[in-house]
């Protein structure tokens, strides 16, 4: 843990140091969120019951929700809809891999997993922004925390109910061999976003390791990522083993996130899997199609 | 009770499931109950991309829950049918994936772009809540107290449907234009909704008599056109020439019958026409994909005695 820094008063005093850091934060967690309701809606009339479809519909929007909440911090910064999601290049989304993999027809053992996995993780990382120096990112951490516990319930409940049938603990298996390593990507340093050094926007941009040390050092996150990756792994490990899951990592080093059991895409470089690129293409095709220069909004921006 | 009394004493939310009712009854009842929810479910289905397609945050997240509430009147209404004692929600859903259960027209069309959306979300689902809206007043009190809420959530969709035809409206020339073209596909069908003339109406008759239907296909049609017509021209759309509509001394309208497509509609009607059939059969493949988890489930449950446990739900 950082010792407390000064709180920032907002966005108009901040150094060019401050403001890449804030923006890279902003842009790991409203891109996960982002893209994970993205793919949750998917389920939406295709559940295995009505009630599960609703309850996933309502995660969905819950995610979305959460993410309206992270860009809007960016525009503090100058962003807006436009430009971080519908005109952004899909290679600076700075999203885990774990959020942008496909489901395959019928795997709900995928979304329950998936969701188990991330939800976990936004709860450690919410922890560590409830004393954000940003005031902005603290006050938003309260509403996304009450939504979370429901979430994480709802999704231990279905691992259970699974973990306890021989055939769809075998599923269960095969889709944590395949999401594992992605899940890791949650707890990667990012890339720095394209304005900040270099306007070629060649990728993958190397990771620059001083951004994530000026996140924690500006107390814009009070737990640095190898913390809250060793916190995660010691939570989730222990559970998945004892619903008699073989977790994919060696746990003989204590847990920790090494180089080996990640992918090859981390999403959080800018790398990504085939599927990102198709899904950006599905989601702003109306908007492309339709010539529009402006995301529609019809709420309110959030308090 | 038999039949005459029943008639006798139809009204607004007279029978529940403390009245032993006629086979005749509970089974006009479950039909159309289960045509309802079944289309508030393949409505949903034909809905649910446009949560992807959603040219904004804010539309996606609207479209989401608005797919998500079909899904939830589904589920009530099955609920109601239900309670009639006829057919069990399993045995409704799975006519549905097999071709059996019957719905709604207009959800028998693909619908592909965007600038379709408000096709169903502002003229169907509003060609819809002037349906509903009397079925507030239905007999079966189950169904009556599902339609408070459906109405309720169903004002929103409107509300929406119309928003998006407005934005599509006051933009681009090119979204004008295929907004134009969209409506001039889905008009015919739309006013199909309200099926042919009460003179060849088959169920009319019955539903009406024991107070299962409140107000008559002409009627609503009417009250429909008399609405929507303005609407549509005050965002700019042009109403097609055919079918054609002539205006009646009394304010009422007359749609030119031989103007629509009737063959293809008695086809949806039988499930037979071919878009509609894939879009069964899609349904139908994607609830197969999950059957295992149902399996899983109801082991679960037999397990615990016969009790299917709520929580994961």
């Amino acid at each position: 843990m950082a010792a407390a820094p000064d709180e920032f008063s907002g966005p108009d005093d901040l150094e060019e140091r401050e403001r890449t850091a804030l923006e890279t934060l902003c842009k790991r967690l409203a891109d996960d969120e982002f893209v994970l309701a993205e793919r949750y809606t998917e389920w939406q009339v295709r559940a295995p019951t009505l009630e599960s479809d609703l309850a996933l519909a309502n995660n969905a929007q819950d995610e979305l929700g959460h993410a309206r909440l992270w860009y809007d911090v960016l525009g503090d910064l100058g962003f807006g809809e436009r430009e971080l999601v519908y005109e952004r290049d899909p290679d600076d989304f700075r999203h885990s891999t774990l959020v942008e993999r496909p489901f395959e027809d019928g795997n709900w053992a995928d979304p329950v997993l998936r969701s188990y996995l991330y939800d976990v993780a936004e709860e450690l990382r919410l922890e560590a922004l409830a004393d954000s120096s940003y005031p902005k990112i603290a006050d938003r951490v309260e509403k996304i925390r009450s939504e979370e516990s429901y979430h994480r319930e709802h999704a231990q409940n279905w691992l259970e109910r699974l973990a306890d049938d021989e055939e769809s603990r075998e599923r269960l298996q095969a889709t944590l061999d395949e999401l594992f390593p992605h899940a890791l990507t949650l707890f990667e340093p990012c890339a720095p976003p394209r304005d900040a050094n270099e306007a070629s926007g060649d990728k993958p941009r190397a990771v620059d390791p001083g951004i994530e040390a000026d996140i924690v050092d500006l107390g814009l996150r009070t737990a640095t990522l190898e913390e809250l990756g060793e916190e995660w792994l010691s939570i989730v490990v222990p559970y998945l083993e004892s619903l008699d899951l073989a977790v994919p990592i060696d746990g003989d080093d204590g847990f920790e996130v090494t180089a080996a059991a990640l992918p090859d895409e981390r999403g959080r470089d800018g790398t990504h899997t085939d599927a990102w690129a198709e899904l950006y293409d599905e989601f702003t095709r109306t908007y492309r199609e339709l010539g529009r220069d402006e995301p529609t909004t019809i709420m309110d921006a959030p308090e | 009770m038999n039949i005459d009394t029943v008639k006798e004493r139809a009204g607004p939310r007279e029978f529940s499931p403390a009245d032993e009712l006629p086979r005749e009854y509970r089974e006009a009842a479950t039909r159309m109950i289960e045509f309802h929810a079944n289309s508030e479910i393949m409505g949903a289905y034909l809905e649910r991309p446009f949560i992807r397609q959603a040219p904004s945050i804010d539309r996606k997240l609207a479209f989401s829950a608005k797919v998500q509430d079909e899904i939830g009147h589904g589920q009530l209404l099955y609920r109601a049918a239900e309670s009639l004692g006829v057919k069990t929600r399993e045995e409704m859903l799975d006519d549905l994936a097999n071709g059996d259960g019957k719905f709604l027209n207009c959800f028998h069309y693909p619908m592909e772009s965007w600038v379709e959306t408000p096709m169903i979300a502002f003229f169907v689902d509003g060609a819809a809540m002037r349906r509903q809206a009397t079925l507030r007043r239905t007999s079966w009190e189950p169904y009556a107290h599902a339609m408070d809420k459906v109405c309720f959530e169903e004002g929103f969709h409107v509300k929406h449907g119309e928003d998006i035809l407005k934005e599509l409206m006051s933009g681009s020339k090119k979204e004008q234009q295929m907004t134009q073209e969209a409506f001039e596909e889905w008009w015919p069908r739309i006013i199909q909704f309200f099926g042919p003339t009460d003179d060849k109406s088959t169920h009319h008759d019955f539903a009406a008599s024991v107070g299962l239907k409140q107000q008559s296909n002409d009627d609503l049609r009417n009250a429909f056109l008399d609405q929507y017509i303005p609407k549509a021209r005050k965002y700019g759309l042009e109403i097609p020439d055919e079918p054609r509509i002539r205006e009646r001394d009394d304010g009422t309208y007359a749609v030119e019958e031989d103007d629509l497509n009737w063959d293809e509609f008695f086809t949806i009607a039988k499930n037979e026409f071919e878009p509609g059939l894939g879009q069964i059969n899609g349904r139908k493949t994607a609830q197969e994909a999950v059957d295992w988890v149902r399996e899983t489930i109801e082991n679960d449950a037999s397990a615990a005695g016969g009790h299917a446990p709520q929580a994961a739900d």
